[in-house]
C-alpha cells in the first residue's frame, strides 16, 4: 500500500509542481556524506533533482550494497510568489570488502538532452571486524543478500573427538521459501543430528560487515571423525524462492554453502590395554547396590560412563566375573543429550548378577581407558574394588533343593529311611580276605587232601604187599593141598580127598586173584580173567570143577573117577598159572 | 574251624578298642531312636561314636542320611560312597546317593568304562570282599572233598565225573578268590575323594596364584592322583586334571 502510495502520489505531486516551476533552472546533483568508510560503515548517497518533474535513472552502485533505501523526498517552496521544487532519492550504502568503489552517474532526460551527475568514488578501508565468522564474510561475498554457511566448532581434532557442525542461513530478503535443500554427505564421519525442532528465524538480527541479516539455524550435527587425515565436508545446496508475494511470483535463487575441511590427527601411540577408542572428557563410576547377599539373590552392578564424548559408541565394560556368579546381558540406560555443545550425558550398563554358590567372590576392578581431549593424553579410570560375600540360602536344607540341573525332574522326593536293627557291625579294618583265618581256611582242605592221599597210598601199598605174597605162593600152596588130595586118593579117603581138592582150588583162586572165600563167583572170576585169551572158558571150567567137588563132598554122588578130577585140577591150575603169567 | 579262628581273633582284638560291641549296639539303637524323633544331629553324634570302632555299610548309610537331613550334602555323599564301597549292590544306598548327587552343582560327564569291566562287575555283583572270601573258602573245601572222592572212587565213570566237577570247582575257587581280591582292593583303595569346601579353584600348579583351570563345588567326586605340599592332584571323571589346595576334600 505504501508502495502504491509512493508510486502514484509522488508523480502527481511532481506534475503539479512542474506546472509552476517550469521556468526555473534545472539542477541535478549527486552527493555522498563521506567518501571514505571502513567496511561495516555506511555511506549515504543522495541524488537530487531541482525544478524538474522528470524521473531520473538510478545509477549503478558499483559493488556497494544497499543497506537501506532508496528513500524518495520531495519538497517545494514558495518564495515571493515564486515556487521552486526538488525531488531527491537517498540510499544508505555499505561495502562488504575493502577497496575502491565507484558509484556511476545518475542520468535524467530533460527535453532532448540528458543531464548526468558526476561519478563518485568511495574508498573502503578494512574496518574493525564486526562479525567474527569468516565463513559468513565469505558467504556474503558470494551473494550479500542470501547465503548459507557451514561452521565447525573446531577445525583440528583427534579421531573420535566430537565436532559440532552448524548450518546457518543468512537472508536479507523479506520473504523466503526454500524449495529444495541438499545436505552434504559425510565421508569419514559418524554424524549425529541435533534435534532442533522447526526451523525458525532467530529473533535477533545478525550483522555481517555492517549488513543486517535475519538468520536461521538449519541444522546442527555432532560429527565424530573416524579416520585421520584431511576430511572435507562438501558444500550443501539450497534452492529458494525470494520475494514471492501476492503481486510477485518471486525469484528463484540457488545457493551453495562453503565447504569445510577438518584436520583429523590419529590418536598418539601408547594406548593403554583395554582402550577401545573412547575419546572425550569422560568419567566412570562402578556401583553395586549391595555386596552381601544370600545364594540366588540378585545384585545390581552398575557401570556408568558420563561426560562429553561419543557415549553412543561406548562399549559395554569387560566384566570378568568369577564363574559362580551368573550374569545376564546388561541393561543399557542412556541419558545422552545432543546440543550445540556436542554429545553429553551418561550411559549406564546395569548388570544383574546372581551368585549360585556361597563364598566370598572378589570382583576384578573394572578399568576404563580413554583419550582425554582436555590434556590430549590417555587416561585410565579404575573402578572401586569390591567383594561380594554370599551366605548360604535360607530354609529347606533337609528337603531336596534343586539347583539348575535341567534334566533332573525330582520333586518332593526324599531319601530312604535309615537301617534299623542289626546293622552287621564289624570291627574297623577287619577284613576276612587275606587274613590268617582265611589263609588257614583256604589251605586246610589242601592239607587234608594231601594227608588223605598219603594215607591212601600207604594202605594201598600194604594191601598190595599181602596180595602179592599170596599170589606168589598160590601155586605152591595149591600144589601142597593137591599132594594132600593125592594122599587121600591113595588111601581112598573120599571125604578127605574132596575136601583137600576143594580147598586147593578155592585157596588157589582166592590167593591168585585177591578174593575172599565169599567173592569166588563165576562173575568175579570172569572179570579177573577177562583180559586174557581163553580166560572166560578157563573161569567156567574152574567153577565147574569146584561145583563138581562140592557136589561130591556133600552128596553121595560120584559121576567121575577121583583120579580124573585130581588130574583135571592139577591141569587147570597149571593152565591158569601159565595164562596169568603171560 | 573258621568260626573258631574268627572268634579267637575277635577275642584278641577287642582289648585294642575302647568300645565294646554291646556299647556300639546300644549307641546305634539310641541313634535310631533320635533319628526317628527327628533329632538328626543327636543321631549323627551317636552313629559317629559307634563308627569310631565299628563299621558296616548300614552304619555308614545311616550316617549319610543324618548328614543329608542336616543339609550337609558333601558329607552325605561321602558316607554314601563309603557305604557303597562296602556294599556295592545296595539299592537304598544307591538311591540316596543319587538323590544327594542331584544337589551337586558340577555335572561331570563320566567317561564310559570298558565293556569287559562292566561284564566282570555284573558277575561280581554287589557282594563285598568278605562274602567272596567266605565263598572261596566253601568252594575250596568242596574242591578238595571232590578230589578226595575222585581218588577214592573205584569205578572209572564215577571218577571221571568227579574229576570234571573238581575242575569246575577249581575254576570257581580261582574266580571267587579273584573277585575277593579285586573287591578288597577297591575297599582299601582310598584314592577317591569328595570335595567338602563350598568352592575350590582347581589350579594348574600346586601353589596359590597359578592359573585357575576350573572351579569345582562341594559334593563333586574326584580321584586323587598324587599329593605334594598338602596339595592334591585330582582327576575328574571326565579326565580333567588339576591341583587342589589342602583341606578341601575328604577321602572316601
Amino acid at each position: 500500500m505504501l508502495k502504491l502510495y509512493r508510486h502514484l502520489l509522488i508523480p502527481l505531486l511532481s506534475w503539479c509542481l512542474a506546472l509552476t516551476v517550469q521556468s526555473q533552472e534545472i539542477k541535478f546533483t549527486a552527493q555522498v556524506d563521506r567518501t571514505t568508510i571502513a567496511t561495516g560503515e555506511y555511506v549515504k548517497y543522495t541524488v537530487s533533482l531541482s525544478n524538474s518533474r522528470e524521473r531520473f535513472e538510478a545509477p549503478s552502485l558499483g559493488g556497494l550494497v544497499v543497506v537501506q533505501g532508496p528513500f524518495d523526498n520531495s519538497s517545494f517552496t514558495i518564495v515571493n510568489g515564486r515556487m521552486s521544487g526538488s525531488t531527491s532519492r537517498t540510499w544508505v550504502l555499505t561495502a562488504t570488502a575493502p577497496g575502491r568503489y565507484t558509484i556511476g552517474p545518475a542520468r535524467v532526460r530533460i527535453g532532448n538532452g540528458t543531464i548526468e551527475t558526476e561519478a563518485i568514488t568511495i574508498e573502503v578501508t578494512k574496518g574493525a571486524a564486526t562479525h567474527s565468522d569468516p565463513n559468513a564474510s565469505q558467504g556474503q561475498s558470494r551473494d550479500p543478500n542470501l547465503f548459507t554457511t557451514i561452521t565447525l566448532s573446531k577445525s583440528k581434532a583427534y579421531v573420535g573427538e566430537q565436532i559440532v557442525a552448524t548450518y546457518m542461513l543468512y537472508s536479507r530478503y523479506n520473504s523466503l521459501e526454500t524449495t529444495k535443500s541438499d545436505m552434504p554427505k559425510f565421508d569419514g564421519f559418524w554424524a549425529e543430528n541435533v534435534e532442533l525442532g522447526e526451523t525458525n528465524w532467530d529473533p535477533q538480527l545478525s550483522t555481517v560487515n555492517g549488513l543486517q541479516y535475519r538468520t536461521a539455524t538449519l541444522k546442527k550435527q555432532v560429527l565424530f571423525p573416524q579416520r585421520p587425515g584431511k576430511l572435507r565436508i562438501a558444500p550443501f545446496v539450497m534452492e529458494c524462492v525470494v520475494n514471492r508475494s501476492f503481486f510477485n511470483r518471486g525469484t528463484e535463487v540457488s545457493i551453495r554453502s562453503n565447504s569445510v575441511e577438518v584436520n583429523v590427527s590419529a590418536l598418539p601411540p601408547g594406548a593403554p590395554a583395554g582402550f577401545t577408542g573412547a575419546v572425550g572428557e569422560l568419567e566412570m563410576v562402578v556401583k553395586a547396590d549391595r555386596t552381601q547377599v544370600k545364594v540366588n539373590e540378585a545384585i545390581e552392578l552398575t557401570v556408568t560412563y558420563s561426560g562429553k564424548g561419543n557415549l553412543k559408541l561406548m562399549e559395554a565394560p569387560a566384566l570378568d566375573l568369577p564363574a559362580d556368579l551368573e550374569s545376564y546381558d546388561p541393561k543399557v540406560t542412556d541419558r545422552i543429550s545432543l546440543s550445540g555443545g556436542g554429545m553429553t550425558g551418561s550411559r549406564s550398563y546395569q548388570y544383574l548378577i546372581i551368585p549360585r554358590h556361597e563364598g566370598d567372590f572378589p570382583l576384578e576392578p573394572i578399568t576404563f581407558s580413554y583419550f582425554d581431549t582436555r590434556s590430549n593424553s590417555y587416561r585410565s579410570i579404575t573402578g572401586a574394588e569390591m567383594t561380594i560375600a554370599v551366605s548360604p540360602g535360607d530354609g529347606s536344607t533337609a528337603t531336596v533343593q534343586r539347583p539348575n540341573r535341567s534334566d533332573v525332574q525330582v520333586l518332593g522326593k526324599d531319601i530312604r529311611y535309615i537301617r534299623t536293627g542289626d546293622l552287621g557291625l564289624r570291627q574297623q579294618g577287619e577284613h576276612l580276605f587275606g587274613s590268617w583265618p582265611w589263609l588257614a581256611g583256604m589251605s586246610t582242605p589242601l592239607l587234608g587232601f594231601l594227608l588223605f592221599l598219603g594215607w591212601r597210598r600207604k594202605r594201598e601199598a600194604q594191601r598190595h604187599d599181602v596180595m602179592g605174597t599170596r599170589r606168589k605162593q598160590a601155586d605152591r600152596t595149591a600144589r601142597k593141598r593137591l599132594n594132600e588130595a593125592e594122599l587121600a586118593l591113595k588111601s581112598s579117603d573120599r571125604s578127605a580127598f574132596y575136601t583137600a581138592l576143594s580147598r586147593s582150588l578155592n585157596g588157589y583162586i582166592g590167593d591168585k586173584f585177591g578174593l575172599g572165600p565169599a567173592q569166588i563167583t563165576t562173575a568175579n572170576l570172569t572179570e579177573r580173567l577177562a583180559g586174557h585169551a581163553g580166560g572166560e572158558a578157563l573161569a567156567d571150567e574152574l567153577m565147574a570143577l569146584i561145583a563138581a567137588c562140592d557136589m561130591a563132598r556133600y552128596a553121595p554122588v560120584e559121576d567121575r573117577p577121583r583120579q580124573q578130577l585130581y588130574d583135571e585140577a592139577a591141569a587147570l591150575i597149571g593152565r591158569t598159572e601159565q595164562l596169568v603169567r603171560t | 574251624m573258621r568260626k573258631l579262628l574268627t572268634s579267637l581273633l575277635l577275642v584278641l582284638a577287642i582289648p585294642a578298642f575302647t568300645l565294646s560291641g554291646v556299647e556300639a549296639d546300644s549307641l546305634v539303637a539310641r541313634g535310631e531312636r533320635a533319628y526317628a524323633a527327628g533329632d538328626h544331629a543327636a543321631a549323627l553324634a551317636r552313629f559317629d561314636s559307634a563308627q569310631t570302632a565299628f563299621t558296616s555299610p548300614a552304619l555308614l548309610y545311616n550316617i549319610g542320611n543324618c548328614h543329608f537331613k542336616l543339609g550337609d550334602i558333601p558329607h552325605a555323599i561321602l558316607f554314601y560312597e563309603r557305604a557303597l564301597k562296602l556294599a556295592p549292590g545296595d539299592p537304598d544306598i544307591r538311591t540316596n546317593l543319587e538323590l544327594a548327587r542331584q544337589n551337586v552343582v558340577d555335572r561331570v560327564n563320566e567317561l564310559p568304562g570298558f565293556t569287559l569291566g562292566s561284564t566282570w562287575s555284573r558277575i561280581r555283583g554287589g557282594r563285598d570282599a568278605d562274602q567272596w572270601a567266605r565263598r572261596s573258602l566253601l568252594i575250596c573245601l568242596a574242591l578238595f572233598a571232590v578230589l578226595a572222592a575222585a581218588v577214592a572212587a573205584r569205578q572209572r565213570i564215577l571218577r571221571r565225573g568227579l574229576l570234571i566237577l573238581g575242575g569246575v570247582l577249581l575254576l570257581g575257587t580261582l574266580l571267587s578268590v579273584g573277585f575277593a581280591a579285586s573287591r578288597h582292593r577297591e575297599v582299601t583303595d582310598d584314592s577317591e575323594a569328595i570335595i567338602t569346601s563350598p568352592k575350590v579353584d582347581v589350579r594348574s600348579e600346586p601353589k596359590d596364584g597359578s592359573t585357575v583351570l576350573f572351579v569345582l563345588h562341594k559334593g563333586t567326586k574326584v580321584t586323587i592322583l598324587q599329593q605334594q605340599l598338602d596339595w592334591s592332584e585330582v582327576q575328574l571323571a571326565n579326565g580333567n586334571v588339576g591341583w587342589m589346595p589342602p583341606a578341601t576334600l575328604e577321602r572316601i
